[in-house]
């Protein structure tokens, strides 16, 4: 269960960071709103995802926060993503769109960091089941 | 296409993120007690029962003291300090024989608990089983 709902919040962190960038890149309107749109979107449904797999991830390791070797780096850099990915959806949620294209970059920024986190977990994730 | 969203100010919205964060943070860590003190629960309650069948190991006080010394370099970082439990459960009052204790010491529990093989000879887990004992 764990194994397979972590891939959602993963690939979508990734998405929506790839897709605001891009919104950076386009000068034409209707292209920036749409890759915002897009990034605003796989953002909300990657942070849902979250849920599931914390849950999953909990109950696998029967409650355990931290754990040792592989476990303990999944962790570490696990439990900063979920914080990040949760309150950069609810602050994107009650964001009407980027004021400036300063925001954006700072949003980026934090969002660049939670997939940088998200992925460093999920490497340590695969560690796990490949030194088994 | 974004949802139509009410004006929120831009400190208002920083600040509901971090709650967000804290709250997210927080239930799981919360959902982590719950689960660890089911798990440390349930990990007492399964006697093995040679434990009421077998001679126990020989204990004396300087056996204990010598168990509580090896538990706290070896055990205590997953059963805590005073064996009550933490990554791994609490062991006061386990219902196991000394051959079961024996056993989980040497071989470890596939995923949850590593082998001891290597550091504890038999000597030492006669001391960690008189240990164990002792607790009440």
């Amino acid at each position: 269960m764990h194994g397979a709902s972590v891939h959602f919040p993963i690939a979508l962190v990734l998405c929506s960071f790839a897709l605001d960038a891009a919104g950076l890149l386009f000068s034409g309107l209707a292209a920036r709103r749409g890759l915002h749109a897009a990034g605003y979107w796989t953002l909300l449904v990657g942070a849902a995802g979250t849920v599931p797999a914390v849950i999953s991830g909990l109950v696998m390791t029967k409650g355990v926060v931290l754990g040792h070797d592989a476990l303990r780096l999944h962790h570490l850099f696990a439990w900063p993503a979920f914080a990040l990915i949760v309150g950069t959806a609810a602050w994107r949620s009650l964001a009407s769109g980027f004021a400036t294209r300063r925001e954006l970059a700072a949003y980026l920024a934090v969002v660049g960091l939670a997939a940088a986190l998200v992925s460093a977990a999920g490497y340590w994730g695969g560690e796990m089941l490949l030194a088994r | 296409m974004e949802m139509p969203i009410p004006a929120v100010s831009p400190g208002r919205r920083r600040a509901l993120a971090i709650v967000a964060s804290l709250l997210a943070i927080g239930s799981a860590f919360g959902l982590s007690v719950g689960l660890r003190r089911a798990e440390a629960r349930s990990s007492r309650q399964q006697p093995t029962p040679e434990a009421w069948l077998e001679t126990p190991t020989p204990t004396s006080t300087a056996r204990v003291a010598q168990g509580r010394r090896l538990f706290l370099g070896s055990c205590a970082h997953c059963h805590g300090a005073d064996a009550a439990g933490d990554e791994g459960p609490d062991l006061h009052g386990a219902e196991v024989s000394d051959r079961y204790i024996a056993h989980i010491i040497t071989h470890g529990i596939k995923g949850e608990m590593p082998s001891f093989a290597k550091k504890l000879g038999s000597p030492d887990i006669a001391d960690l089983t008189a240990y164990l004992r002792s607790l009440e």
